[in-house]
């Protein structure tokens, strides 16, 4: 027991940060991003025992998260809008789009440009947006990315290609490297 | 910039996004109480369900033998077992279900992983001890029964109640160690109750979502199938399953209406 405590320890203090990112921009809230993460970490600990394939366990958290997230995004009480990102809707315009006086400094601001990135990323529906962050932050491709959600590649190529037009959309030209190759 | 530097354009955007982090919410001393805590919770929720279908069994047998020992009042006794002695035993149930996690708050604490096998051994209802509950549904109608469960009391609701997975167990067996789903700490008003397992009928697999709205409290579109009743109590429970692949069968989808109807007189 105490052996399995000492593994599941290393593995939280090695995954914690890389989860809570995930988690973060799939929720586009750092308050709910550590809720999910912690509730994944929490179900983890539960299987640790009973886990086989310690390989596997980044992938079963991946699922865990976005499946938390993404179910709780249909629920009822979800409904609200996180204010988390500083600055809050004011850089909204009508409609969920990114104002230009919002994107005014985003390219040649960095931390304008994160949070230019992550609230319109927050327009995105949540099966979009997870597509894109297991994509683009997890850095995997289109078949592992279909194993995961428990999709077909084909669906998981036009998931991408709709999130990116949905974030193109929400940004528009505020952030250049979202527009398309070519 | 063809398609790969491009890829690898957004893929910078993205990492770049999520690298100004607050200090983290929890460390692992939450992590690890916060399991235990539900391990423990779980056990008692199992013990409050296998003494809710005792008590089933024992009212159930107790008008058996009552219907055969009187030859003259066979179709009344018959009548009475089906018609209020196990609506009584239910009503018992429900609330001896809510009180066990209080009850039995100090059962072992154990880490997870033992308790389901052993759960599912002492809660599942034998064939005929839900039989009040299954037929009356089966039958279109739904039993009577005495006080529902109503709200939840606690401060912020319980993502996954107990008394309420009791409830579940009863008319879905299978949910009987069914591992819970992962849900937030987000705290939702204390009336409302909820119950998400990660269930499995057959070969297909996926999440069983149950939650009780208090009155007042309206249910939206979610975008997802969902079975929805009024309660006893003037409130509203919700039900829906789908799939771990998308394509596949939701499980238990041609059971819900039954475990709709099932709850929502004792909700």
């Amino acid at each position: 027991v105490a052996e399995g405590e000492q593994e599941f320890d290393a593995y939280f203090r090695a995954r914690r940060d890389a989860v809570r990112r995930t988690a973060y921009l799939l929720c586009g809230d750092w308050h709910r991003a550590d809720d999910h993460a912690q509730a994944a970490f929490v179900a983890l600990h539960r299987h640790w025992r009973r886990i086989r394939d310690r390989a596997a366990l980044d992938a079963w958290m991946r699922r865990t998260l976005v499946r938390s997230i993404v179910d709780e995004s249909r629920r009822p009480w979800r409904r609200e809008r996180s204010t988390d990102v500083p600055g809050g809707d004011a850089g909204r315009r009508p409609g969920g789009r990114v104002s230009s006086e919002a994107a005014v400094d985003g390219p040649a601001d960095g931390v304008a440009t994160r949070h230019v990135l992550v609230d319109g990323l927050r327009s995105v529906p949540p099966r979009q947006r997870a597509v894109l962050v297991l994509r683009f932050l997890e850095g995997l491709d289109v078949a592992a990315t279909a194993e995961l959600l428990g999709c077909s590649p084909g669906t998981v190529k036009s998931q991408t290609a709709h999130g990116l037009d949905a974030l193109r959309a929400a940004l528009g030209d505020a952030l250049d490297d979202l527009r398309p190759a070519g | 910039m063809d398609d790969e530097e491009h890829e690898a354009r957004i893929a910078a955007l993205f990492r770049d996004a999520a690298t100004d982090a607050p200090e983290p919410g929890f460390d692992i001393g939450d992590v690890v109480g916060a399991s235990r805590r539900i391990t423990r919770r779980r056990r008692s929720a199992l013990a409050g369900a296998a003494l809710a279908v005792l008590a089933v069994v024992a009212v159930g047998l107790t008008a058996g033998f009552g219907a055969g020992s009187s030859s003259e009042l066979t179709t009344a006794s018959a009548g009475s077992a089906s018609g209020a002695g196990a609506p009584e035993a239910a009503k018992a149930a429900a609330p001896e279900a809510a009180a066990a996690p209080d009850a039995a708050g100090g059962l072992g604490s154990g880490g997870a992983g033992s308790d389901g096998a052993a759960g599912s051994d002492l809660a599942a209802p034998r064939p005929g001890t839900t039989a009040p509950g299954m037929a009356g549904v089966a039958a279109g109608a739904v039993p009577a029964v005495g006080t529902p469960l109503g709200p939840g009391t606690g401060e912020c609701a319980n993502r996954q109640d107990p008394a309420l997975r009791a409830l579940v167990e009863q008319v879905l067996p299978e949910a009987v160690g069914a591992p819970e789903a992962a849900t937030t700490t987000e705290c939702r008003p204390g009336g409302e109750r909820g119950l998400v397992l990660e269930v499995r009928d057959g070969t297909s697999s996926g999440l069983l979502s149950v939650t009780y709205l208090p009155p007042g409290e309206a249910p939206t579109d979610t975008g997802v199938a969902e079975h929805a009743a009024s309660t006893g109590s003037a409130g509203t429970v919700i039900v829906s399953a789908r799939p771990d692949r998308a394509g596949d069968p939701a499980p238990f989808a041609d059971r819900i209406d039954m475990v709709v109807a099932y709850l929502a007189p004792r909700l």
